[in-house]
């Protein structure tokens, strides 16, 4: 209570530290007072007031102990301006009534405000809750209406009970009065309840205000105690339109915007026409009309074309007439002009037969005949010379190089007629030396040649040179990765295109079928060593193929064809077995340069190698029924068209040797050096199919023709028996009879080189 | 009489129909082009007898696969003057004797 009041009196002065301060200090030393002298040398306040206070001159001298002396205060609820006897003129009486003796002081309400609030612990608020309104809340059943009449000091002392509670412990040996006022207060909450309860009749006259409702409020509280207590429980009113309550609760609006885009529009455009049948019609004639013009325009435009191209090739015919009537007759001069400087030769060729021979038993010779060169390949060597088969004086001749460190850059397919020695009737300069060829018989002008590069190329000698290839594999796609060491036409294929086959050191052997415009590849067989596999840079194994150096393809069975390679081998093989041999003979110790089929019996070949010698196999057996050992690399070796015992081979030194079984089974019937052997070697050798000549090249581009003297040629006389036999039986015959004596004594190795040795 | 028969004869010889599709005016694609011109022809052959349901089907059809809204007139005479969307304009005859205009404006 004191300290609600100081508060109060301190807040006027609005010194809201002093305050504190102050309210701290009462409460620590309990002292309602204090000394100024205290005050001023208070050292928590000394910055607040100057030490030396100033007074006023007039002002009282009080002695000090008067100053010092302590006042004490005490503060009660009675007014002590309350005049007891004061009376008032009631007018609705007309006389004088003692005023009611206010508890509180002499106060005037200014203003009332009926709460509705009222103790819990009251004997009003048991009931209450006793009638059930405390489960529902009081604020809710409670009466509508509470006549309240306090003052204002009532209304504070009403709010702070609470917080006074702990003060007021405090404060109450001081105020002795206040305690007695409590009971007080409560009988006046009561009362001032007590209307509101009992009846709303009241109201009407409390609602006028004033002292007088006051007045009336007391003495109908003192007269209405016992009604107090017998309050009836009360019901809960049912709401209707007088006491519904309405409550309502206002969310925040969010603020609405509108936002707006507006595109472009699409572009427009106006349009206009008239459709009517005239204008369609003509419309269409008009298109109609530029349609055919169109049309007749394309048309001039191929026709020009044609007529043009007609019309220069009309000029070309003639040019070309022209050209070919003075290049027929030059070469008709050219002939005439070879004819004259090479009469001699040519009447040796013709009519010449070595008369020696007939005092030679069993030994011939060679005469050498024409020699052909073709000046831009001086320096190349011959890789592959072939008798056409259907011109008998023509060859073709294929320039490389063997010389396989410096290699040349280029090659050349040539071919020679030997009716003018002088200059090749046709050469075709390539970019990759040529290592092999082949004529087709069906069609002779049609060449396949075998490239250093790994490609394969078909020339057509019926074309002009400048068309070069007619065919030609793929580079990129199916060549072959190395050098191309065999070529060789075969079968038709079912389709009835032509099909050559080639062998080349990377190990393939490849079937080309030559199709409209294109090469088309098969692989027939990938030659398969029997060296392991060997570990490549990068750990994988690389399997190594043997290198295939020759290739023949037998006479009668075209699926059959036997392979030479690089390591001696001598493989038969079938083309419907693209993995395995049919079988497999250690023929040599070199590459084996050339397998050769006998034009008389399908079952003997001759081969030839690199280890000085030439063996005749036949088929089936492992070992050969001769062997022959030149003391040179042996570079080819060919059987005779015209007998079944005849044989030649070329060898690096130059010589050709000539064999004929019949004659003589270990030693050649002649032996002659067509080159010099320090500055030439000879590389390959083909008979002539009706000729008696030879042709054999050499590795400075240079073709010798020789001819074969007649001891060398000798034909099977008939026995008498049997006049009628043709030749060919009778070579067949031959050999067969030639074979039984080297069969019929089980072949031995060695025989033969004993013998020869022996020899 | 010879006469007047070959006349008539060559008269006939050089009278030819038309009756392929013309396109007389369009700033279509080539996509759209070729599908207007399809649908014109479809509707057309469809309904020889009918141009109201000839350009009905078309204008659906156009309309279903280019989007709305596109306007179809198919008419053997008839004037014109319009707006309409760029690149949505085909004008063109179809079968010797029609005038068909599509285009779109929305």
């Amino acid at each position: 209570m004191l300290k609600a009041m100081i508060k109060r009196a301190l807040k006027k002065d609005d010194e809201t530290v002093l305050i504190t301060k102050t309210l701290s200090r009462l409460e620590q030393k309990e002292t309602a007072s204090k000394s100024r002298g205290n005050l001023v040398e208070d050292e928590a306040l000394d910055w607040l007031k100057p030490r030396a206070l100033l007074k006023p001159d007039d002002q009282e001298d009080v002695p000090e102990a008067d100053l010092e002396e302590e006042v004490g205060r005490v503060l009660t609820t009675i007014n002590p301006q309350w005049v007891a006897d004061e009376v008032a003129y009631h007018y609705g009486q007309g006389r004088f009534l003692r005023k009611a003796r206010p508890t509180f002081g002499k106060a005037y309400p200014l203003y009332v405000y009926q709460g509705t609030a009222i103790r819990k612990d009251s004997e009003e608020a048991k009931a209450q809750i006793a009638a059930g309104y405390g489960m529902v809340g009081f604020d809710d059943a409670g009466p509508k209406r509470a006549k309240v009449k306090k003052s204002k000091a009532e209304e504070e002392e009403e709010e702070e009970p609470e917080p006074d509670t702990q003060p007021a412990e405090e404060a109450k040996p001081e105020e002795d009065a206040a305690d007695e006022e409590r009971p007080k207060e409560q009988v006046d909450e009561q009362e001032v309840v007590q209307p509101e309860v009992a009846d709303e009749e009241t109201e009407a006259v409390a609602d006028e205000g004033g002292e007088e409702a006051a007045t009336e409020e007391k003495e109908e509280g003192e007269a209405q105690v016992e009604e107090k207590i017998e309050i009836k429980p009360r019901v809960k009113k049912l709401a209707n339109q007088f006491n519904f309550c309405e409550r309502a609760a206002l969310t925040y609006t969010f603020p609405r915007r509108s936002v707006d885009t507006q595109t472009i529009p699409p572009p427009r455009a106006n349009y206009g026409a008239t459709g009517l049948q005239c204008i369609i019609f003509d419309y269409y004639q008009e298109d109609y009309a530029k349609k055919q013009r169109e049309k007749e325009e394309e048309k001039p435009k191929r026709l020009r074309k044609k007529a043009a191209k007609h019309a220069k090739s009309a000029q070309q015919i003639h040019d070309e007439q022209l050209a070919q009537r003075i290049r027929e007759a030059w070469t008709i001069l050219e002939r005439l002009v070879n004819q004259n400087i090479y009469d001699d030769i040519a009447q040796d060729y013709r009519y010449w037969d070595d008369p020696s021979d007939e005092f030679r038993e069993g030994m011939g010779s060679l005469l050498p005949l024409w020699k052909f060169q073709f000046e831009p390949m001086r320096n190349h060597a011959v890789c592959e010379v072939q008798w056409n088969p259907h011109y008998q004086d023509l060859f073709a001749v294929a320039y490389g190089s063997l010389d396989f460190t410096q290699q040349q850059k280029e090659g050349c397919l040539c071919l020679y007629s030997i009716k003018n020695p002088a200059f090749p009737e046709y050469s075709v300069i390539t970019d990759s030396p040529i290592i092999c060829l082949d004529v087709y018989k069906e069609t002779p002008y049609l060449v396949c040649v075998g490239r250093y590069d790994g490609n394969v190329c078909v020339y057509n000698a019926q074309l002009t040179l400048e068309s070069s290839y007619q065919y030609k594999s793929d580079s990129v796609r199916d060549k072959h990765s190395n050098i191309v060491w065999e070529i060789r036409w075969g079968a038709r294929l079912i389709d009835g295109e032509a099909s050559f086959f080639s062998i080349s050191g990377d190990g393939r052997v490849v079937q080309w079928a030559v199709m409209p415009g294109e090469l088309q590849a098969t692989t027939i067989i990938t030659l398969h060593s029997s060296v392991a596999p060997i570990p490549g840079p990068d750990g994988t194994l690389l399997t190594v193929n043997s290198c295939g150096s020759c290739i023949c393809f037998h006479p009668e069975k075209p699926d059959i064809f036997m392979v030479g390679t690089e390591d001696g081998m001598i493989h038969t093989c079938s083309l419907k077995y693209n993995r395995n041999y049919v079988r497999s003979v250690q023929g040599h110790h070199m590459p084996v340069y050339r397998i050769h089929y006998n034009y008389f019996n399908n079952s003997i070949y001759a081969s030839c190698s690199g280890d000085w010698r030439v063996k005749i196999w036949e088929d089936g057996r492992d070992e050969p029924l001769f062997m022959f050992e030149l003391g040179s690399p042996v570079g080819d070796v060919k059987w005779a068209p015209y007998s079944s015992t005849v044989f030649a081979a070329c060898t690096a030194d130059g010589k050709v040797y000539v064999y004929d079984l019949n004659v003589n089974k270990y030693r050649p019937i002649c032996v002659q050096a067509i080159v010099s052997k320090k500055t030439k070697k000879l590389t390959r050798i083909d008979f002539n199919r009706q000729l008696p000549i030879v042709v054999c090249g050499d590795t400075k581009g240079t073709c010798h023709v020789v001819k074969l003297s007649p001891n060398l040629r000798v034909m099977c006389k008939p026995p008498k028996k049997a006049q009628g036999i043709d030749q060919r039986s009778l070579q067949i015959m031959k050999l067969d009879k030639l074979l039984s004596l080297v069969r019929d004594p089980p072949f031995q190795t060695g025989v033969v080189d004993e013998k020869f040795d022996d020899d | 009489m010879a006469e007047e028969g070959a006349a008539t004869g060559g008269a006939v010889a050089e009278k030819v129909v038309h009756t392929y599709p013309l396109i007389r005016h369009t700033d279509m694609s080539e996509e759209m082009r070729i599908e207007a011109v399809e649908l014109s022809v479809t509707a057309c052959e469809k309904f020889s007898q009918n141009n109201e349901m000839a350009a009905r089907m078309v204008k659906e059809s156009m309309d279903k696969k280019f989007g709305p809204a596109f306007h179809v007139v198919v008419g053997e005479s008839y004037g014109f003057e319009i707006t309409y969307e760029c690149t949505t304009i085909c004008y063109m005859y179809f079968g010797g004797n029609q005038a068909i205009c599509i285009w779109k404006c929305s």
